[in-house]
């Protein structure tokens, strides 16, 4: 019953000598909030950026509905379906709100791309994203003048522009007040509801446990435990991971 | 015999380019920074040699001891007041933007000064020349060679054994990391840049031994050096210096078909060759991918 | 609010291609006239450059390259293919565009620093061809280009290129206007601002730089080419000159690479200061010390250009508010206006 979303085989990448992601083997489910989680450093991030085309993997295959993505650039992995938040999240600094939305408007013919890019349909989708997470009343100010919290809303209204089936956020709760965080949660919830996937790096482990379906845990890149969130909060391996002991 | 000649020549003329193209590589290592004045500076050297000879009649190599501090002293400098003062976000183009004005500037001032004229160091041994196994090698070839030989020795050991030397390899290796180990990159970055700067005083200097110079001559140079050190990989002193001997070996080897103009092709043709197949340079460079 | 804005906006327009137009009933003399011709050719050059300095952030310092082919491949088409004038001028830009591409991929799939190398060493390996292929083009004596209009007085074949480049230069303006309002051109701003980002967002970010790159490679010939055709003597030297290239930069960097009029602006400030150094301090290299300051000075202390430098100082003058409320609403209000604009 469950249809697999993103997954990879023997995914390896390695940084000079250190080993960032090792041989990891993972499924995602589709339909469902997918957590993956770790200690710092654990190759969560490398992962991604493996997934989504930023970075190519040494060794091993990425897949999207069984589809194999490995080694595409990043705009035809988000033209497949999969949108992406940074760590540090990204926004285009002198760009407005508005224009920040309309980047993602994706288009194929050079006609499409030669159209007014202010035109009513796309404001009208793209004021409909700011209204959802709340920030349509900034549309006119440059993305550098918000606060970090509205710069973390926008990079994801940005995503939800490009109508991803599948978005992969990394640590959207960092560094964001606990207000905010509610709100995320909030919105994630009812996005998946509305049957987007959602792949999940974060740090926060009430906010991973309250809101996934599954649970992928890394260490030294590589995954040790997957299962939903009490099976993953009983596992011996899991708290070694984290504790050390 | 011409061919076994024209090696000697090469290698002689790819030491020089080896010590230019390491100046090259360290700014670029420590900032990110496509130095366009780096042979601009080479030429005020090689002027400021000729006219240190021409006033007291000293030997030109005597400038050295002028050149070389000044030039470390305006690179810090230049680093410090000018470079650092560029936003993050667009500095590596801006900093092209901004070295390329200041080669402007120099090529016009040393116009200015001393005319479009061209000019010529005249030695004593000026015209020896010793005989290596057959092949004839002006002396003031082989002095020039041996500056260049001796300052890339003395930057190799400086950068492999002094506590200096890691922290500049560190922060040319990830400049935030280096930041986290207690490393001061902004200072490390200045004297990155007094250290190339004082690599175009002494390639000037031997410059200024057997070349003709003129004001707009430094064209000539930023264009095989840039190529240089993208073949290398980009922000590797190891690969620029290769990379500067391979090159210089063949310009020289194809002097003797080709004639001097088109020989210098090479250098153009080997830049698009590496961007075209091999983007992040032949020996290391692992900086080149993003850059 | 905005109509007024936009009122005004079309009014400047209307008023400075008036007076572009009526420029050469103005000129007291032919020198005049040609040194506004040189200045038009100028605008057009920094307008085509602004395609992928402005849109995309890749600076180029070699576009003098394009500038030398374009004159050159018409030259050469004209005497060696004897093909008509603006024929020749025609299939040399087209030869330029598909040159472009080959030249944009290597230059364009990593990212800034190597795209500046190509472009300058373009122009020096071009200045090495032209110049040692003499048999071919001229070399050092140079390459006499045949005049399109061989019945035309001096003054009036000056008359019709300052036309022809002014109606080049709305041509290059127009499709600016028109990516710069489209999806396309979105994705272009996209790229200046975070190429990474855009990437993940969707965006063939190598595709849309090609793209730019290659018409402003195209538009740069074109202007070169119309100036072969107005000058009619062309040396290596000159065509494939760096300081072309710098020139350009120059120009649309000072008026301002995110206004459409910016580079045109940047032109007539910096295109007439050349002309009248060319005329005061001749042979001396004082125009390189100047274009080297200057170009010093817009990069540290002004690297938007003065369009907005000047919209600032308005602002402060004029709206007395903008001033008086805090730093963040300043901020927002300029922001909005830019969105307009």
């Amino acid at each position: 019953m469950t249809r697999r979303s993103v997954e990879t085989v023997g995914l390896t990448k390695a940084f000079g000598g250190v080993v960032a992601v090792d041989d990891a083997t993972v499924t995602f489910q589709d339909g469902k909030i997918n957590a993956l989680i770790g200690p710092n450093g654990s190759g969560k991030t490398t992962f991604f950026n493996c997934v989504t085309g930023m970075i190519k993997p040494d060794a091993g295959r990425a897949m999207y509905r069984g589809q194999d993505i490995t080694g595409r650039s990043p705009h035809r992995i988000a033209r497949a379906g999969i949108g992406r938040s940074f760590q540090l999240c990204r926004i285009f600094p002198r760009m407005t709100v508005l224009d920040n939305m309309l980047v993602a408007v994706r288009t194929t013919s050079l006609r499409a791309q030669l159209a007014n890019s202010h035109n009513r349909s796309d404001l009208d989708r793209a004021r409909g994203w700011l209204r959802r997470v709340g920030i349509d009343h900034l549309e006119g100010v440059e993305a550098r003048n918000l606060s970090y919290g509205q710069q973390k809303l926008l990079e994801l209204a940005g995503v939800l522009m490009g109508d991803p089936e599948t978005i992969m956020l990394d640590e959207p709760a960092g560094g964001v007040n606990p207000a905010l965080i509610e709100r995320i949660a909030a919105l994630v919830r009812q996005l998946n509801k509305e049957g987007r996937t959602f792949l999940i790096v974060e740090h926060n482990m009430d906010l991973v446990m309250s809101l996934s379906d599954h649970v992928v845990v890394f260490d030294r890149g590589r995954p040790i435990a997957a299962g939903p969130p009490p099976v993953i909060r009983a596992d011996p391996r899991v708290l070694e991971a984290y504790l050390g002991v | 015999m011409l061919t076994f000649q024209s090696v000697i020549l090469g290698v002689l003329l790819g030491g020089l380019y080896a010590l230019l193209a390491a100046g090259l590589t360290l700014y670029f290592g420590v900032m990110r920074v496509v130095m366009i004045a780096h042979s601009a500076f080479l030429i005020l050297a090689a002027y400021l040699a000729w006219y240190f000879h021409r006033e007291t009649g000293i030997d030109p190599l005597v400038s050295l001891v002028g050149t070389v501090p000044l030039f470390f002293v305006l690179g810090v400098a230049m680093q410090r007041l000018l470079i650092s003062r560029l936003r993050a976000a667009t500095l590596t183009m801006m900093s092209v933007l901004l070295t390329f004005a200041i080669a402007l500037l120099i090529e016009g001032l040393l116009g200015y000064v001393f005319s479009g004229t061209q000019r010529r160091t005249q030695l004593s041994y000026s015209g020896t020349s010793l005989d290596f196994f057959g092949a004839r090698v002006a002396v003031v070839k082989l002095i020039a060679f041996g500056l260049a030989a001796a300052a890339l020795l003395g930057l190799y050991v400086l950068l492999k054994a002094s506590r200096f030397g890691l922290a500049l390899r560190a922060t040319i290796q990830h400049r935030e990391a280096a930041q986290l180990a207690g490393i001061d990159t902004n200072r490390v970055a200045g004297y990155g840049f007094g250290l190339g700067l004082a690599t175009a005083a002494i390639g000037g200097t031997a410059l200024a031994l057997d070349t003709t110079i003129y004001p707009s001559l430094h064209w000539h140079w930023i264009g095989p050096l840039m190529a240089i050190i993208v073949v290398g990989g980009l922000g590797s002193v190891p690969g620029a210096a290769i990379a500067a001997m391979l090159l210089g070996l063949t310009q020289s080897l194809l002097q003797l078909p080709l004639g001097t103009t088109w020989a210098q092709t090479v250098f153009y043709v080997a830049l698009f060759a590496t961007l075209a197949f091999r983007p992040q340079g032949f020996f290391g460079g692992r900086l080149a991918q993003r850059f | 609010m905005p109509s007024v804005s936009s009122l005004l906006r079309l009014s400047v327009v209307v008023a400075g291609a008036a007076l572009a137009l009526s420029f050469p009933m103005l000129a007291p003399n032919p020198y005049i006239l040609s040194a506004g011709v040189v200045v038009a050719s100028y605008a057009v050059l920094s307008t085509s450059w602004n395609f992928v300095g402005g849109f995309t952030g890749y600076i180029s310092l070699g576009h003098g390259a394009y500038v030398g082919l374009g004159a050159y491949g018409t030259g050469l088409l004209i005497i060696k293919a004897g093909l008509p004038s603006f024929a020749a001028l025609l299939l040399s830009a087209a030869l330029v565009a598909a040159l472009a591409v080959p030249i944009g991929i290597a230059s364009l799939r990593v990212r800034g620093a190597s795209f500046v190398i190509v472009s300058i060493s373009l122009v020096l390996i071009l200045l090495l061809i032209f110049q040692s292929w003499a048999s071919f083009t001229g070399g050092s004596n140079g390459l006499v280009v045949p005049r399109p209009f061989p019945g035309l007085r001096r003054p009036d074949h000056h008359l019709v290129f300052f036309y022809l480049f002014c109606a080049l230069l709305a041509v290059a303006l127009l499709s600016w206007w028109v990516i710069d309002r489209s999806r396309f051109g979105m994705g272009l701003k996209a790229i200046r601002e975070d190429e990474d980002k855009a990437q993940s967002l969707g965006t063939p970010t190598f595709a849309f730089k090609l793209l730019a790159f290659v018409a402003s490679a195209t538009f740069t010939a074109l202007g070169g080419g119309l100036y072969a055709l107005w000058f009619g003597d062309l040396d290596p030297v000159f065509q494939f000159s760096i300081l072309t290239g710098a020139y350009m930069v120059l120009m649309a960097l000072l008026g301002g690479v995110r206004h459409l009029f910016g580079p045109l602006l940047g032109a007539l400030v910096v295109g007439s200061a050349l002309e009248y150094f060319k005329v005061e301090y001749g042979s001396t290299q004082l125009h390189l010390v100047a274009t080297g300051l200057l170009l010093a000075a817009v990069v540290l202390f002004m690297p938007d250009g003065v369009i907005p430098a000047l919209s600032d100082v308005y602002n402060r003058l004029f709206r007395p508010r903008a001033t008086s409320i805090r730093e963040a609403t300043a901020a927002e209000l300029r922001s909005q206006e830019e969105v307009r604009g």
